[in-house]
């Protein structure tokens, strides 16, 4: 009977915890559904397609085939991929040579200007809301053979210069114009890292001596060295789906100079019809690139903690 | 810079989402039984079939309808809507602005959202009948009772294996606009029309002044269209792209007439210098310079350079002249890539609306409504102070009883743009080559761009690695 009794008070116990839980989680799980379905329907269903599409022969009017690995055959196969990952890894080191101190550069400088700070910010920033088309159309004609940078060149006694048309410039010209464009983005993150750096540090630093240099060595860029960690994984990744421009600029030319991984993807999906090719490739690079985000993921949780 | 999330939805979502879209049942309605509502049930089977009034068919077809900037086009197309309702009162005719676009007409079909009638060009038709993207409206042509006077230079374009896909509208043999005014007012020569090589080379390079950005001529360099571009010299240089015998595909392009087309365009860059210093120009890049007086020659469908260079340049009909894509020597054919505009039926639609939509193609074709609307558009660009720019080649026969009255037409307006009779008499078109076209447009634009590129370039060894290429690629996997 003590048995019989204490059952249904173990059993209902638990339930209560349980039904307990769920009415203080319920709202919040009611929040989340609208994202789990969002991101089910548009991402993770279509990758989970993408996958299966990259065994398959697209086609949307007749049925898909089943060709077991021959799209990755074809992958393997083609010139024109070797090519592609050598730009786009060319493209990677360009824009963190060329592009990546911008920034961190800018964000340092403005933090020291004692007026105008907020102008500089503003200005800086400005670029990134241009739209494509103009940005494209402004840098074709500052690239231009007979264009302003080419006037000043020859004013200098320097030769004319084929910004996009020459293989050994077309890539760096491509990547001038994005970090043009894209570093107010950037140097706002750094900017408030490094606002928030206590003032005390420095007074501290000024009291013994140290000069601006001295400051920014020892102190800012310690400082943000999180932030920094973090925004070359971001840049990584972004450049690595780089195609944007190379596209619009120069469909990949001359002789597939600018043709990145990427650009690669888009024409044979939509200029070669073959899908099944492309999601091989879109495959291959969500691996590649899973790596990348792994290891954004691990330096911002190591980088959280830190900061 | 896009995030990955952007190619994703671009290359991998699409088959999900297009999938379950159609539904992933071949979308081909006209193929299911039963999908036709006009399709007599079942009971009816040995009961005489009754005669069916096809205006009185309630059907609804959406219809290729001109983007928002043309709008004299839009008021042409809505009087036609009009006109055609009252023929068939119970016709639904939907507007559809979408412009065929190789890049999007798979996503298209695939989401079954290509309109029942739209516009193509003339190198699509092999492509979209292979793809099963065009109806066979073979029936329904060859019961057209103007089948006969339609022009065959530009029908025959979309007549695959003896079946018929598509309807045509204008067409062209690629050209050469000429800006007259740049070589006026440097004293040069005016060319014979009947030129060759060496005179376009000539005339080339005494107009081109690279310091202030202008060139003699402006070959295309960029995309598909510097293959496309090339391929006029290689035709005219006797070569051709490919050669078909019993199925198998060869790539002939890197001949004997290859080498002296690339050899020319070698000697357009590094010899006479008077291509543009920035050559990597797409169609629409090379038309503008064109029409800015940047470059004295462009190479296209003559009716689109005349036409950017009058309504939007500001030039007079004076100022241009179009030339015949030159012979390699005297006495040379003028051959030109044939290309054109064309109405293809979706083959998802069902019979009725296939029949439905063929004839509001054909509607205003060969009718006096038809004049009467084009003599309203060329009025109507009148009164915008714009030029009317017709096509070199019509869907009619020049030599028709309907070609007499728009020659008669486009005479009594001083607004429409008249080709020189010697040009006309000149022009050669050729069409493209049968199989993989863009494909091969494709690979020669890197040769082309390796040559403008690179001074003391191999071009045997460049064509012959791009043949092969070709070949191993594309030819070899055509099943005979």
């Amino acid at each position: 009977m003590e048995q019989s009794t204490a059952v249904p008070i173990s059993q209902s116990k638990p339930q209560t915890q349980r039904s307990g839980k769920i009415k203080r989680y319920m709202w919040g799980y009611l929040f989340l559904l609208p994202a789990i379905a969002i991101f089910t329907l548009f991402l993770w269903l279509p990758i989970f397609k993408g996958v299966m599409s990259s065994f398959y022969t697209i086609d949307f009017v007749k049925g898909d085939s089943f060709v077991g690995l021959a799209n990755y055959k074809t992958v393997f196969q083609d010139a024109d991929v070797l090519v592609s990952v050598k730009n786009t890894l060319y493209y990677m080191g360009l824009a963190l040579v060329i592009g990546f101190w911008v920034p961190i550069l800018f964000a340092v400088s403005i933090s020291e200007m004692r007026r105008f700070q907020g102008f500089a910010r503003v200005a800086a920033y400005l670029p990134y809301v241009v739209p494509f088309v103009v940005l494209y159309g402004v840098w074709r004609w500052l690239y231009d053979p007979v264009g302003p940078i080419n006037a000043v060149l020859k004013s200098l006694g320097i030769g004319q210069i084929s910004f996009m048309v020459d293989r050994a410039w077309s890539m760096i010209s491509i990547v001038i114009m994005e970090t043009w464009q894209s570093f107010g983005s950037a140097m706002l993150i750094y900017l408030a890292a490094v606002l928030s750096v206590p003032r005390e540090w420095y007074e501290a630093a000024e009291i013994d001596g140290a000069g601006v240099w001295q400051r920014i060595r020892h102190i800012t860029l310690p400082a943000i060295r999180g932030q920094i960690l973090l925004m070359l994984m971001l840049q990584l990744i972004a450049t690595s789906q780089g195609f944007q421009t190379q596209y619009a600029m120069l469909d990949g030319g001359p002789n597939n100079a600018t043709l990145t991984y990427a650009l690669l993807i888009v024409r044979y999906a939509f200029v070669r019809q073959d899908y099944g090719v492309a999601s091989a490739l879109g495959v291959l690079m969500f691996f590649a690139l899973s790596i990348l985000a792994i290891i954004q993921f691990r330096i911002n949780n190591r980088g959280g903690v830190e900061s | 810079m896009r995030k990955f999330s952007m190619m994703m939805a671009l290359v991998m979502s699409l088959t999900l989402l297009l999938a379950a879209c159609s539904g992933n049942n071949g979308g081909n309605n006209a193929n299911k039984p039963g999908s036709d509502p006009s399709a007599a049930p079942s009971n009816d089977v040995g009961a005489p079939p009754a005669e069916e009034d096809i205006t009185q068919k309630k059907v609804s077809i959406s219809i290729y309808y001109p983007t928002p900037d043309r709008v004299e086009d839009r008021a042409l197309e809505d009087d036609k809507i009009k006109r055609f309702n009252e023929v068939f009162p119970n016709v639904e005719v939907i507007k559809s602005d979408w412009q065929y676009n190789p890049n999007e007409i798979g996503i298209k079909m695939g989401a079954n959202e290509a309109p029942t009638l739209f516009n193509t060009y003339a190198s699509e038709g092999k492509f979209l009948a292979e793809k099963g993207w065009a109806a066979d409206i073979t029936e329904l042509f060859n019961n057209y009772e103007f089948k006969d006077q339609m022009n065959p230079v530009l029908q025959d374009l979309f007549t695959v294996d003896g079946k018929v896909y598509g309807i045509a509208q204008r067409g062209y043999p690629t050209g050469v606009a000429v800006n007259k005014k740049m070589l006026d007012e440097k004293g040069i020569a005016i060319p014979p029309f009947d030129w060759t090589w060496e005179d376009m080379l000539n005339t080339a390079k005494a107009v081109s002044d690279p310091d202030a950005g202008i060139s003699g001529i402006a070959p295309m360099g960029k995309g598909n269209e510097a293959g496309w571009n090339w391929t006029n010299f290689l035709f005219t240089a006797g070569g051709d792209i490919q050669s078909v015998d019993g199925g198998k595909v060869t790539a002939t392009f890197n001949s004997d007439a290859g080498v002296k087309a690339m050899e020319y365009y070698n000697q357009l860059k590094w010899e006479a210098n008077a291509i543009p210093l920035d050559w990597a120009l797409g169609w629409g890049d090379a038309v503008s310079a064109f029409a800015q007086s940047r470059t004295a020659m462009v190479i296209a469908g003559p009716d689109g350079p005349v036409d950017q260079g009058l309504n939007q340049g500001g030039m007079s009909p004076d100022d241009i002249l179009v030339y015949p894509i030159p012979a390699y020597e005297k006495g040379g054919k003028h051959y030109g890539v044939l290309g054109g505009d064309f109405l293809v039926i979706n083959p998802n639609a069902t019979k009725d609306e296939q029949e439905i939509a063929f004839r509001y193609a054909t509607f205003d074709y060969f009718s006096d409504k038809g004049l009467e609307s084009l003599e309203q558009n060329i009025q109507a660009r009148k009164a915008d102070n714009k030029f009317y720019v017709p096509a070199v080649l019509q869907y009619f026969k020049s030599d028709s009883e309907y070609g007499a009255k728009v020659t008669e037409l486009f005479g009594k307006h001083d607004n429409v743009y008249q080709y020189g009779q010697e040009t006309l008499g000149l022009i050669d078109g050729k069409p493209e080559s049968q199989f993989n076209t863009q494909d091969y447009y494709g690979a020669m634009t890197n040769v082309i761009q390796e040559v403008f590129s690179k001074e003391g370039v191999d071009i045997k060894a460049q064509l012959d690695m791009t043949a092969k290429l070709v070949q191993e690629k594309f030819y070899d996997t055509i099943q005979p």
